[in-house]
Formats: C-alpha cells, sequence, structure tokens
C-alpha cells in the first residue's frame, strides 16, 4: 500500500499567540458590539454561522453580515466601525496563526514492495472533493431559486418577452400560474444542475452537494425571511419582489411558503443528482431498463394482482378490521393444521414431517413481510392524503361557493361616496377584459322590524336586471323569481301562496291590488309615505334572508318596515330616523348564517329614495376567472384611470379567512406526510434487508458484466415498485373513500356545521401530488441502501461456501 | 504480444488490521487457446489471482494488457463490458441466481449486453440442449442437482462466447465421477470453441491432464 497516511505536529507556540490574538479580536468585536447596540441583529448572524465549520469561515460570514448590521444599529459613528474592523482583523489572524501551528507530515515507513509501481485506475478515480461540482450544484441551486423569483416576477408582471407576445397582447399570467411556471421551470434548473454535477463528477458527492446548498442556496430564503422581519430590507426590496411576497402571503405565513420552495428545489437537486450518477455514474450514460427491471420485478414481486387486492381490501375496510380477521383466521388454521400433525405423527412420522414441511414453506420469508408492510405503509399515507385533503377541499370549496354566490368577485368604490351617474362607469368596467358583469349596488346597515321582533341587518340595494349575473342571489330563492318581483312589486305574492310554488302571477297580482288599505294601516310606520299617498301603489319588495325571515317570523308576503337612525338628515334636536314599509318579497338561503341573518334585498331605485343618494355606492364585478380576480381589478382600475376609484377583490376582502384555510391544509399535508416519512423509513428496511439478502446475488450479477450503475438500478427500481404499488393503492382506495363519503354521506349536526354533510372536492392536482409525492419519497427511501448495493464488493459475495 | 499479460500485480487483503499481501510483483503471460491450471495451498490466493485476472478485484497496483488493450485502466462501465463480453466466470459453487429458472440464468449475460430478449432466450435453450438440459430448462436452481446446477453455470459462463474462462474449483463440490464430466466439458470447449481457460483445482488428475501448469506460492507464481 502507498503512505498516505500523514501524522499531525501541534507546534505549541503559535498555538498560543494565535489563540490569544483571536481572544482578544473577539473582546473587541463584543465591545465595538455592544457600543453599537447591535447584539441582537449580531446573533442572527452567529447563529446563522452554525451553518459554517470552521472559525474562519464565520468570521468570513460576520464580515458578509456587516452592512446588514450597519443597517439594522441605530448609529452610523464611524469609531465602533474602526472598532469592528480592528477585531475581526484581529479574530481572523488570530485564527491564521493557529492554523500555522498545526502541520501535517507523511509518517515515515519502511518503502512498499510496490513502491513506484502504477496505481489502479479505479484507485486513481477516486478523488476527495471537487470544487467544479460544489459550483455546479451550489450554482444550480442558486440559479433554480433566481429562476423562480425573476421568472415569477416577469411572467406576472407583464413584461413583453417576444414581438409576437406584445401583437398578442402582454405576456403575462395570474400570480399562481405564473408561480407554478416559475416553479417547474426552477425546479428544471435544479434538476439539470444536479443531473450534470453527478454525471460529470461520476459520483454523488454529497460534501460538495450539502456546501454548496449551505453557502449557495441558504442565502436567498433566509434574505426573504428576514425581509418581513426587517424593515429597512423591506423598504428597499419589498416593491421589486411584490410578485412573490404576494404569491407566498396567500399562505397567511409567508415564511413558511419560501422555505417550502426552498426544500422543493434542493429535492429536485438531489433528485437530479441520483439521476445523473445512476444514468452516468460508471463511466457512460445508459438510460435503459432491460434486465434491470426483470431481476427487481422478481427480487419483490409487488405486482401479483392477489397481494394488491388483499392489500387493497385491507385498506378499504378500515386497515384493523380485516388484520384482525385474517389474524384469527390464521391462528384457527394453524391449529387445526398442527392438531392434524401431531394426530399423523402418533401414526406416521414421515407423512407428519413431510405436512410440517409444506406448512413452513407457506410462511412467508421476512423480507416478503416488509415488503408487504412497505406497500401498505405507502399506501395508508396516500389514502390519508388524499382523503383529508378532498374533505378540507370541500369545505373550502364550500366556504368559497357560499361567499362568492353573495358577494361579488370584486367591488369598485370611490373615495367620494357615491359614483355618480354609475352609468358610464358600469359601461367602462364591462369593456375591461376578463370582466363577466357588473352591477351597481347601494349598501347600507339598517333595522329591519316586524310586528313581532326587530334586527338588525345590512340592505343592499340592488338592479334586479343585472344582479344575478354577478351574484348566485337566485341560486335558493323562493319564491324562484322573487328578484324580479323587486321591479314589479304588484306581483309579489300574498302570504299563504308562496308555499303553493307555481301560482299564477296575475291572480296574485291582482289580489295585491285589491288590498291598499294595507298601506294606510300601517301599525309601524306612522308617517304616509313619501309620495302619492294616496295612490294604490303597491308596497316595494324586499327579499330576506331566511335566518332573518324566521327571527322576524315573517314569510312572503308579510310586511317589514326599514328603519334607518341615519337617512332621514340632520334635525334640530340632531339625526332624523326614516323608516319605509316593504313587502316580503322572498326569502333566500346562501348557507352561511352570517349572510342568512343580516342581508336584506331592495330595488336600487328604492334605495336610492330611502337613502338619498343620486347614483351607486360601488359596482359589483364578475370575473371569468375566480382566482385572477386581482389583476382583473386592476385592469378594472386602470381603464377607471385610478383615483376617486379604488377596487376591492374578494381576496382582500376575506384575505384573512382563506389564509388561514390554506394554512391549515398546508400543515394538514405537511402532518399527513410523516406517515410518508414513516413509510419510507420501512422502505429503506426492506430494500436494506433485500441488498443484505442478495449480496451473493450482487456478486455474481457483477461478475456476469452488470455495472454498479446497474445495481444501483435494480434496487432504485425495488424501492420504486413498492412506491408505485403503495401509491396505487392509496390512490384507489383514496378515491373509494372519497366516493364512499360523497354517495353516502357523513352526517354532520347542522347547527355547527351549516351543511348537512361532510363535504368532499376532489382536486386532481393535490391527489396526483399525493401520488408522486408517495413514489418520490420510496425513490429518495432507497437511493442509501441502493448505493450499498452497488458497492458491494463482488468478490466477498463469490467467497465458496 | 501475448493474449492476456499480466505485469507486477500486487495484492494485499487485510486481516485483523494486519496486511497481507497475497500477490506479490506477479507477471504472467497467457497465449491464446492456452489450457492453463493452477494450483497452491489453500489460502495462497489462487482466488484472488482470478478475481484480479477476471477484474473483479482491484489490485493496489500492476498492469494487465488484453489483446494489447489495458484493462487496469478502464472505468466501472468499460470493465464490466470488458467483464461480460470476455470472460466467463465458474466458482466452485455453481452461484446460479435462486429466483430465475435455468434458462432464465443462462440467458441473464446476453440480457446484460442488452441483447433481443427472444433471441437470448433462444440460444440460451439451444445451448442447455447441446449440454443435454433442455429438460431441466425451466427449473429453478433449488430444483437441479449439484452438477445439473455446475452444468448450468458453465452454460451460462459460455453463452457469450467468451475469450477467457476462468474456473475456481469448478469440481471442488462435486463428488469425482460428476467432476470428471465437468473437467470433460472443459476441456472440450477449450477444444472446439478455441476459449483460452485458466482453471484454479486442487484436483491434481485435472490439473495434470492440463497443457500448461502454474504453482501460487508465497505471492508468486511458478511453473509447476
Amino acid at each position: 500500500m502507498r503512505s498516505a497516511e500523514r501524522q499531525t505536529d501541534y507546534r505549541l507556540g503559535p498555538l498560543w499567540v494565535g489563540g490569544t490574538l483571536a481572544g482578544v479580536g473577539a473582546l473587541l468585536l463584543g465591545w465595538a458590539l455592544t457600543v453599537l447596540g447591535a447584539w441582537g441583529p449580531a446573533s442572527v448572524g452567529l447563529a446563522l454561522s452554525a451553518f459554517g465549520f470552521g472559525p474562519l469561515l464565520q468570521a468570513l460570514q460576520g464580515l458578509g453580515l456587516l452592512p446588514l448590521v450597519r443597517a439594522m444599529g441605530e448609529t452610523t459613528a464611524a469609531s465602533p466601525g474602526a472598532l469592528l474592523w480592528a477585531g475581526a482583523g484581529l479574530w481572523l489572524l488570530g485564527w491564521g496563526v493557529v492554523a500555522a501551528g498545526i502541520r501535517h507530515r507523511p509518517r515515515e515507513e519502511a518503502p512498499s514492495p510496490a513502491q513506484g509501481a502504477p496505481l489502479h485506475g479505479r484507485l486513481q478515480a477516486e478523488r476527495d472533493f471537487s470544487w467544479a461540482t460544489l459550483l455546479t450544484y451550489g450554482g444550480g441551486i442558486l440559479a433554480a431559486e433566481l429562476t423562480v423569483v425573476l421568472l415569477q416576477t416577469a411572467l406576472s408582471a407583464g413584461v413583453r418577452l417576444t414581438e409576437a407576445a406584445e401583437r398578442s397582447g402582454p405576456f403575462s399570467l395570474p400570480p399562481a400560474g405564473a408561480f407554478l411556471v416559475a416553479l417547474l421551470a426552477g425546479m428544471g434548473v435544479a434538476f439539470l444542475a444536479g443531473a450534470l454535477g453527478a454525471a460529470r463528477a461520476r459520483r454523488l458527492a454529497a460534501p460538495e452537494a450539502t456546501l454548496g446548498i449551505l453557502y449557495l442556496g441558504l442565502p436567498l430564503p433566509i434574505f426573504f425571511t428576514l425581509l418581513h422581519a426587517i424593515p429597512s430590507l423591506s423598504i428597499t426590496f419589498g416593491p421589486r419582489l411584490r410578485e412573490v411576497t404576494y404569491v407566498a402571503g396567500l399562505l397567511g405565513r409567508p415564511e413558511l411558503g419560501y422555505w417550502l420552495v426552498f426544500t422543493g428545489l434542493v429535492l429536485t437537486l438531489v433528485l437530479g443528482i441520483t439521476v445523473g450518477f445512476v444514468l452516468a455514474g460508471s463511466g457512460r450514460v445508459d438510460a435503459r431498463m432491460g434486465y434491470e427491471l426483470f431481476v427487481a420485478r422478481r427480487h419483490l414481486e409487488v405486482f401479483r394482482p392477489r397481494f394488491l387486492l388483499k392489500l387493497l381490501g385491507v385498506l378499504l375496510l378500515g386497515i384493523l378490521p380485516p388484520i384482525v380477521l385474517f389474524a384469527v383466521v390464521r391462528a384457527a388454521q394453524a391449529a387445526v393444521e398442527r392438531t392434524r400433525i401431531r394426530m399423523l405423527g402418533l401414526q406416521d412420522p414421515l407423512k407428519a414431517a413431510e405436512a410440517l414441511h409444506r406448512l413452513k414453506a407457506k410462511e412467508q420469508s421476512p423480507t416478503q413481510t416488509m415488503t408487504t408492510l412497505s406497500v401498505g405503509g405507502v399506501g395508508v399515507g396516500v389514502m390519508a392524503l388524499i382523503i383529508v385533503m378532498s374533505v378540507m377541499s370541500g369545505f373550502e370549496g364550500d366556504l368559497q361557493d357560499k361567499i362568492l354566490g353573495i358577494n361579488a368577485h370584486a367591488v369598485v368604490y370611490s373615495y367620494e361616496g357615491e359614483i355618480e351617474p354609475y352609468e358610464g362607469v358600469l359601461g367602462d368596467i364591462r369593456k375591461v377584459p376578463g370582466v363577466a358583469a357588473a352591477t351597481p349596488f347601494i349598501m347600507n346597515e339598517v333595522m329591519v322590524a316586524s310586528e313581532g321582533n326587530v334586527s338588525g341587518a345590512i340592505i343592499k340595494g340592488v338592479d334586479p336586471a343585472t344582479v344575478t349575473t354577478v351574484t348566485s342571489l337566485d341560486r335558493d330563492i323562493v319564491p324562484r323569481d322573487a328578484i324580479q318581483h323587486l321591479a314589479h312589486p304588484e306581483e309579489i305574492l300574498h302570504r299563504g301562496d308562496a308555499l303553493g310554488g307555481a301560482v299564477a302571477g296575475p291572480e296574485a297580482a291582482g289580489e295585491g291590488h285589491g288590498l291598499p288599505e294595507s298601506l294606510q294601516d300601517d301599525p309601524i310606520i306612522e308617517l304616509p309615505r313619501g309620495e302619492a299617498p294616496g295612490a294604490a301603489a303597491p308596497l316595494p319588495g324586499i327579499l330576506l334572508g331566511s335566518e332573518l325571515a324566521h327571527s322576524l317570523k315573517v314569510v312572503v308576503g308579510d310586511r317589514v318596515s326599514v328603519v334607518s337612525p341615519l337617512a332621514g338628515g340632520l334635525g334640530p334636536q340632531g339625526p332624523i330616523p326614516r323608516s319605509a314599509a316593504f313587502r316580503v318579497a322572498g326569502v333566500f338561503h346562501t348557507g352561511m348564517y352570517e349572510y342568512d341573518s343580516k342581508f336584506v334585498y331592495i330595488l336600487l331605485q328604492e334605495a336610492q329614495r330611502f337613502f338619498n343618494v343620486k347614483g351607486a355606492l360601488g359596482v359589483e364585478l364578475k370575473v371569468d376567472d375566480v382566482d385572477d380576480a386581482r389583476r382583473i381589478s386592476r385592469r378594472v382600475l386602470t381603464a377607471l384611470e385610478g383615483y376617486p376609484y379604488r377596487v376591492k377583490d374578494w381576496g382582500e376582502m376575506n384575505q384573512n379567512l382563506f389564509a388561514a384555510l390554506r394554512l391549515e391544509k398546508l400543515v394538514m399535508a405537511i402532518i399527513l406526510s410523516i406517515i410518508s416519512i414513516v413509510a419510507a423509513g420501512l422502505i429503506v428496511a426492506t430494500v436494506t434487508m433485500l441488498v443484505l439478502e442478495k449480496r451473493k446475488e450482487i456478486s455474481v450479477l457483477k461478475a456476469l458484466g452488470v455495472p454498479d450503475g446497474g445495481i444501483l438500478k435494480i434496487f432504485l427500481a425495488e424501492g420504486l415498485q413498492i412506491g408505485v404499488a403503495g401509491g396505487a393503492l392509496g390512490l384507489g382506495a383514496g378515491l373509494a373513500w372519497c366516493w364512499f363519503i360523497a354517495k353516502v354521506g357523513i352526517k354532520l349536526d347542522p347547527e355547527v356545521y351549516y351543511i348537512p354533510s361532510l363535504p368532499v372536492r376532489i382536486e386532481w392536482g393535490q391527489t396526483a401530488l399525493a401520488v408522486v409525492i408517495a413514489v418520490l419519497v420510496s425513490f429518495f427511501a432507497s437511493i442509501y441502501p441502493a448505493l450499498k448495493a452497488s458497492r458491494v464488493e463482488p468478490v466477498e459475495g463469490l467467497k465458496a461456501e | 504480444m501475448a493474449f492476456v499479460e499480466l505485469r507486477n500485480v500486487f495484492k494485499s487483503y487485510f486481516l485483523h488490521g494486519k496486511r497481507i499481501d497475497v500477490l506479490r510483483d506477479v507477471s504472467l503471460d497467457v497465449e491464446e487457446g492456452e489450457l492453463v491450471s493452477l494450483v497452491g495451498a489453500s489460502g495462497a490466493g489462487k482466488s484472488t489471482f482470478l478475481h484480479v485476472v477476471g477484474t473483479l478485484d482491484a489490485p493496489a497496483a500492476g498492469h494487465m494488457t488484453f489483446r494489447g488493450r489495458s484493462v487496469f485502466d478502464m472505468n466501472d462501465a468499460e470493465l464490466a463490458e470488458f467483464r461480460n463480453r470476455t470472460i466467463g466466470f465458474v466458482f466452485q459453487s455453481h452461484f446460479l441466481l435462486p429466483e430465475f429458472t435455468a434458462l432464465e440464468n443462462v440467458a441473464m449475460p446476453a440480457l446484460v449486453r442488452r441483447e433481443d430478449r427472444a433471441q437470448a432466450f433462444r440460444d440460451a435453450r439451444a445451448l442447455l440442449e447441446r449440454m443435454g438440459l433442455a429438460h431441466r430448462a425451466d427449473h429453478r436452481p433449488g430444483e437441479l442437482s449439484g452438477g445439473e446446477s455446475q452444468r448450468v453455470a458453465l452454460a451460462r459462463a459460455l453463452v457469450l462466447r467468451p475469450a477467457l474462462l476462468l474456473a475456481d474449483e469448478p469440481t471442488g463440490n462435486l463428488d469425482p465421477a460428476t467432476g470428471e464430466g465437468i473437467h470433460q466439458l472443459l476441456r472440450e470447449v477449450n477444444r472446439e470453441l478455441g476459449v483460452t481457460a485458466i482453471v484454479v483445482t486442487h484436483n491434481e488428475s485435472l490439473a495434470r491432464s492440463m497443457p500448461r501448469r502454474l504453482r501460487l506460492e508465497a505471492g508468486h507464481v511458478f511453473p509447476a
């Protein structure tokens, strides 16, 4: 062997001097920090330097963070700055002296007989560290991060990329879409960098990957995290990075978003590294999977229909009951069989031995049991993820439907209060691409009183012709055409008629005309109606929410009074209340208690008269793409030329609610992914056991000419098989459970949830993601054992038995 | 230039932290078509020598050329291809893959070479027929006798018509009569196919029947 071993000498002089210098430097630094009052931010730097190894790197990092420290420090005096530099310099110098005091020298030894002989090529190829690989990996992760940030900004800000794009309109996507495209592009970059680096180095190069990710990958997510914590950073960079922070902010916790994206990119890099190594690690690019799959399938045999059906049964029937049942049946069988063998043994020992042998042959090997457990584990993880995500999507979708059903996607307000005349504005808004419909409204808070009860309410004056194009107020309303009755109060049904459903309109209207006395005999309102009290004008219509109608004890056709404490204007004794009588034209039901108990609708013109306004208080919009409401709102604002108008979209109006929902779902997904991690542990154990069991076969395959990469592929394929089988089972079982929940239904207490049964909405994207994650997890889990397998020395396995 | 040339090959292994030099400066030429026997005491390093020649084990130092091509400079993929295309191994135990039938075992080298699947199985079946094992083609190794297994292993070593056959005590686990059958096969293969073969053996009669005899002792190879 070569005399490669080295000895280490420590020279005490330089060690002492260097240590003292570094100590003085540290004291100076501490003093400077105290003078600056910058211990807070500096401790951030110190915490970050925990990633580094070696005091030198820590000191460099400390220096690199100086601008940050300065940006945060209140004082910008020069003297502590000089102190800081002196301390840092001494600190560095000290460590340099210490380093100079440590010397390696080769160990002295008698020359080996092989001295001077050429080294075997395979040993020559073993290199410890490659800066090029480190730069490829680190640069790759940094480039991927920059790709995500820049592409996201470019795509959603509408930067024109080519002339063609210019002609066909600005090249821009909704924020979520732009983020998806940017993320995919970033992942592509990370994957390519990993694959190229590993293919060039012909090894996984884990140290290079770790260092590259730590030093080149971490700064950007740290920067983004600090962006939210440090005001000066946020002022400087916030506006330029608003697209990125906006998408992250959709989660409610932007930091979580950044780190999730970072984790995703790192995982893609690792995936790329593995793939690059698998394909080219042996020194030649070979992506074919012929004999590799043949061997892998024979080793595991997870795709037997009976095996898969049994596992599916276990997942579908609630996991525990079938296992208990199976155990009981097996125990009974074994008891019967062993009793039989015992009886046989008394008569014919040979036959008994044969029966016993057959019984033992039926038992599974530990590897088979482990395989079953791993496939089942992956299946349970995927199934749980799919069911829970679908139910949560169901709740979210239900809530969104209800909120969007009663609210518009966006609302245009004016800082001047009223929009008058609103027809022109309405026309302008409708011309904006992406706007599907628009309707004017007036909104105010009033009291609604019936004969026995009073309740506070939000009253909305609407235009019956267009309101249903914007909101789905007409989705669940009794009677069906109640909204049109607002414009034609003479058609409002009378008490008792509404239940009949298909009451002939004109007849009912005729009766309505026949009862003008109801106008005069108003028990609540003494004041006659403002205009033409003598005329036989019917009472104007009003729509009430079902809960409000219930608490006021009114039905369609009943009279209610609307009282506004301020609408009467200012009198000598303060504000004068105003009231008016309405007839209940319809009762609507949205399913949201807040809306059903608070909202009432009247005709826009009635509202104008009642509140004494000429135009509208705002315009409600419906957009083509709900998820793009924010950008379309901005476009509307541009079309209206800004001030005095302002636009709020539904996401903004309900920001906290939806951010909370999304965060909840994300956290739930992360928690459920722990099941997948447990399954990954099972896969590691299973494939490791397989590798140990197959050492001999691995050696034989290598002797037959399988390269290390081929062995790697075989065992990766085995892990992947577990993932694919488990993923498919989980998908099947999860979808079956979702279908069951949707069709058969799980009852909920309507008083609490306001939904009769558990809602389920299967989102194909996230369902597919659950399966893909499972497959990826099993791939990652099998990397380590597969590497072990590929490194089995053929000689070990081929020792004669 | 010889068919196989070994120059200054060193190899050691480590036992309880001590270095044992099993090959010390071994140099050897083997000509094409030769049938060479290698004898030596147990633990002398015969198997190690064979593994080094078969590129299954990396020597600490040394040169080996095969038809003038330097072997130890190849990377992993090239070495694997070299083993697949030019070398056939037969071991003391048959080392058949237990999950695969005799036929699949014999076809495996061709599959590793990524030959057409159907063609690989046809070739394998034809070879098994020639060895009189057609009726055992679809049995797994567990169901074959010792002699049958070793003949299947020989078929697997020969299916790609290797230039060099390395046999490590191929009859060590067999009774004399069955062993003689394997010897016969080896000689036939050498004569009819012109395969160069290096056979490690303890069997004196087999060693004596070989045209060229070598002995491994104290890390050096001597003619015997």
